[in-house]
């Protein structure tokens, strides 16, 4: 995690003594950290934390700041370091509440309606189980979300109203908000988040959650007292709060679930305590929310009514808003996007990250990818430049490697560009990859490879033919494309019957940890080509749970090296999601978004 | 002529018994599962573990033997409940009342069309056969006939959005509610599919309108002194439609079928986008109902042409 030159020294001359604990923290708070923020600090290197430093104005301050950064990334509230760019106002960082969001333009206005296109259809209502997360987290509270404000550059509290970080980073206590209700008039308290987080991290039988993978490392969570929630880790999670953020992870009522025997998938309305309520929904069609009036937060939401509406096709919903049917839209087509950018007197648009990604998974197992070298001569052949220009009519893929694009611990797009196997002139990766397969004893190339592909247009007709093209002209590799209906892919992808295989992996969080845990980990739950390479797996190990975002940093380029030399797949890229939403739509900061959330609205208001 | 319709009744049981079975059964020959893999745009992607699928399978009545899913759906369609999606809460039958009337109006104004521009260009170009006027309407009718409708929509939208910034509405308003913007979500399917219906109309119309003009009753019917427009109004037409009813019944399937990829080119919530997206996400339970309902659609129009036929030529119920 990165700190200003001037942090950094302060931080340098506390470790070496040349600072004394009520200096440290005095220049601390000049910076404009939270006193929170300060006592952690101390707390880490042992010193207790001096009362008299803290801002005196302050009352009771959150024992861990909202956590930000100069970075694109959101970044994760870092236990042992953690600074914040608490705004250096007037009024002391500690007083002011992060969580308690507002517009990021001046001067709201209330009312209106505001129109989203996108998929709205919903398999069941329980966005824990796979229900409509996008529409339904309009509805519901999270402890922490991302902040909208910054474009998602921040981690704050949401229900929440504060947390603490035990120094060892084995425990995450969450103080939540008091005042906070239901729509049905409860109030929420630690029970509520406690049923909901135990029924996420260890299912009741009959429940199917989607979510249990990414807390392995929780070993309990517990009510310490109503308004206080404490989760127990069984080893340190560098990336625990980031993965609080996930806006799937709405807070529900015990009573509802308890009522239900934990299962919300046919309860159309299960009581939230988020900004919007539920009015109507129209399958297929539209979802009407109206503003919650007792929303905690008194300031939001700015508009009366929110429509979500059903457009599947991405090319319908760009027409949507630039024809003023919709007023945004989270991802539409290139073509609609493009046109636009050109009308720069109604519409805004914006370009940012996801986390979902082309791959070809490589089954590890089958001959002749059983040898690491042909593995690596295939990523070193591969010209991703080519592939990406090819398919941007279809998709955005960012030239990207195996850390998540566009974040604090990805590799700069510029360093990418001159790496082997990345770069654009392919003349000397192509040469070591042939030396590659000489060596493994395939010096004429070889014949028979099977390329698995799902039957869409996009995968079977442009993807796969690009890949079978430059490794048959590069390699003399000669490769079949045997083409699948998705669902059928997937079974074979699960039972390992293929050779190479074309998929797109993607996962709400934009952090390497969840993919690499659950793809390249030998054993991971969808390691369906079996990559195991020990190395990587401790040092992966290791790397989740190291708290110090620089070491962590270091460490993410060491594995990204390993995959590089030994790749799992034959990585192509994430993808982007282009933006597009009508100049009205103000407040919501969507061009400061570097990367995508399909997440709450309530920061935005319409303007006339 | 009772006789007649009983027969014809009584024949279209077995079509459709033989409709839903083979629905029935090639939704669950298809090799795939499409519960295996959960999640959504901007949501991630969830691989079901085999345990976690066989109780996602039982949920939804699939771990039944076949015969009993098929009796059990049969039993559902007599009772008019059509079950569930599997990735959509709303019932079938609600939605499929929901999205049946745009449809509807959709056909209707569609076919409506087809006849008000299909038959008076047949007739235009028969009467002047071989002179440029006929030339230029049978280019058109090629055009027509050749260009699929889903083109036509298409490049409506794009021509629309781009020169206008307008599109048509995305959420269905039903007639009542509002008139002015339910035509808008109506016309443009319509339009593009009746077209493509009305070049067909014109053919047949035409090439009819020609043999019946060469008919003895023609010739006599001038003899007699009428002036043309009778001698076409009043003799030829009443024996050149026959043949122009028989297409319009047998377009309906056509119709049917284009309406799938013209609903989803306008973007229209009809019941043709609901069959693409349950083709799309293989959603067996509505795929089979909907191919129920287009079944007995088209067994219907077809009883209603068989009877048409009757009712016009007695030869055909005595035959």
């Amino acid at each position: 995690m990165p700190l200003d030159p001037g942090s950094l020294a302060i931080f340098d001359a506390f470790q070496s003594g040349k600072l004394t604990r009520r200096q440290f923290a005095r220049r601390l708070a000049g910076l404009g950290f939270a006193s929170g923020t300060i006592a952690t600090f101390l707390a880490a290197c042992g010193a207790p934390a001096p009362q008299a430093a803290a801002p005196t104005s302050a009352p009771a301050a959150p024992t861990v700041a909202p956590t930000a950064l100069p970075a694109v990334r959101p970044t994760v509230a870092a236990p042992v370091v953690a600074p914040t760019n608490a705004p250096a106002t007037g009024t002391t960082p500690a007083a002011a509440d992060l969580g308690k969001l507002a517009s990021a333009e001046p001067n709201p206005k209330r009312g209106g309606t505001l129109r989203v296109a996108f998929g709205v259809t919903t398999s069941n209502y329980d966005m824990q189980q796979g229900g409509n997360v996008n529409v339904l987290c309009q509805m519901y509270s999270t402890l922490v979300r991302l902040n909208p404000v910054d474009g998602l550059k921040t981690i704050v509290p949401d229900a929440a109203e504060s947390y603490q970080v035990a120094p060892d980073g084995l425990s995450y206590t969450f103080k939540l908000r008091s005042g906070i209700k239901f729509h049905d008039g409860t109030p929420l308290t630690a029970d509520d988040v406690v049923a909901t987080y135990n029924r996420m991290i260890f299912p009741p039988q009959g429940v199917v959650s989607l979510l249990k993978d990414r807390y392995t490392s929780v070993s309990k969570v517990e009510a310490t007292d109503p308004q206080t929630v404490k989760f127990t880790l069984k080893e340190p999670t560098a990336i625990f709060l980031l993965l609080l953020t996930d806006v799937s992870q709405g807070i529900y009522s015990k009573k509802t679930l308890d009522a239900n025997n934990n299962d919300l998938r046919k309860v159309l309305v299960a009581p939230g305590s988020g900004p919007f309520m539920f009015k109507d929904y129209t399958d297929g069609e539209k979802w009407t929310l109206v503003r919650n009036p007792n929303y905690w937060n008194s300031e939001l939401p700015y508009v009366d009514t929110l429509e979500l509406i059903h457009v599947a096709a991405w090319s319908d919903r760009g027409t949507a808003v630039l024809t003023n049917q919709a007023d945004m839209s989270w991802n539409v087509s290139l073509e609609t996007w493009t046109e636009g950018a050109k009308r720069t007197d109604t519409i805004r648009t914006n370009r940012v990250t996801t986390f979902g990604a082309y791959q070809v998974i490589i089954n590890t197992r089958q001959k002749p990818f059983d040898d690491p070298r042909v593995r690596r001569a295939v990523h070193l052949a591969l010209n991703r430049q080519g592939l990406i220009e090819a398919f941007k009519t279809q998709e955005q893929i960012d030239l990207s490697r195996w850390v998540p694009h566009g974040g604090q611990f990805a590799t700069p797009r510029a360093t990418i560009e001159g790496l082997p196997a990345y770069r654009a002139d392919k003349t000397q990766d192509i040469a070591d990859a042939r030396k590659l397969l000489a060596d493994a004893g395939y010096p004429n190339g070889i014949q028979g490879v099977e390329l698995l592909s799902a039957s869409v247009p996009p995968h079977a007709e442009i993807m796969s033919p690009g890949i079978q093209d430059q490794l048959k002209n590069a390699l003399g590799m000669e490769i079949n494309i045997r083409v699948a209906e998705r669902s059928l892919l997937v079974e074979d992808e699960k039972a390992g019957r293929f050779t190479l295989v074309l998929d797109t992996p993607s996962d709400p969080i934009s952090d390497f940890s969840p993919m690499a845990n659950t793809y390249f980990k030998t054993g991971g739950s969808q390691n369906f080509g079996s990559y195991s390479n020990a190395a990587f797996d401790a040092l992966l190990k290791q790397s989740d749970q190291e708290l110090d975002p620089a070491k962590r940093k270091t460490m993410l380029d060491q594995l990204q090296d390993m995959l590089d030399q030994d790749p799992p797949w034959l990585f192509i890229g994430f993808t982007d999601h282009l933006l597009m939403w009508r100049a009205n739509v103000r407040g919501f900061a969507l061009d400061k978004r570097v990367q995508s959330e399909w997440g709450r609205v309530d920061i935005a208001w319409m303007d006339a | 002529m009772t006789k007649y319709l009983v027969r014809r009744l009584l024949t279209a049981v077995p079509t459709l018994f033989g409709i839903t079975v083979l629905i029935f059964i090639a939704m669950r020959i298809l090799p795939g599962d499409p519960l295996a893999r959960v999640g959504g745009e901007g949501q991630g992607q969830y691989q079901l573990s085999d345990e976690e699928l066989k109780e996602a399978r039982a949920s939804l009545g699939l771990d039944r033997s076949l015969p009993e899913q098929y009796l059990g759906w049969m039993a559902d369609v007599a009772r008019g409940d059509l079950g569930h999606s599997f990735w959509n809460v709303e019932p079938i039958r609600d939605a499929v009342i929901r999205r049946g009337a745009i449809s509807l109006e959709i056909a209707v104004v569609a076919v409506a069309l087809s006849w008000l521009v299909g038959v008076p260009a047949g007739i235009f170009s028969a009467t002047r056969r071989n002179r440029l006027p006929d030339y230029v309407t049978r280019l058109l009718m090629t055009v027509f006939l050749a260009i699929p409708s889903f083109w036509i929509g298409l490049t409506t939208v794009l021509i629309l959005v781009l020169a206008f910034t307008y599109r048509p509405p995305l959420v269905i308003t039903e007639l009542w509610q509002n008139p002015l913007t339910n035509l808008q979500m109506v016309i443009g399917p319509a339009v593009a599919l009746g077209l493509g219906l009305a070049a067909g109309l014109a053919r047949m119309t035409r090439s009819s309108v020609l043999e019946a003009l060469y008919d003895d009753y023609v010739r006599t019917a001038r003899s007699k002194g009428l002036r043309e427009q009778a001698v076409v109004g009043r003799h030829v037409l009443r024996n050149a439609l026959l043949p122009v009813v028989t297409t319009s019944g047998a377009a309906i399937g056509a119709l049917l079928g284009g309406a799938v990829a013209t609903e989803t080119a306008f973007g229209v919530p009809g019941l043709g986008t609901y069959l693409v997206q349950a083709l799309n996400s293989r959603d067996w339970m509505v795929i089979q109902n909907l191919v129920l309902i287009y079944g007995a659609i088209a067994v219907v129009v077809n009883l209603l042409v068989d009877f048409s036929y009757a009712w016009i030529d007695p030869r055909i119920r005595y035959g």
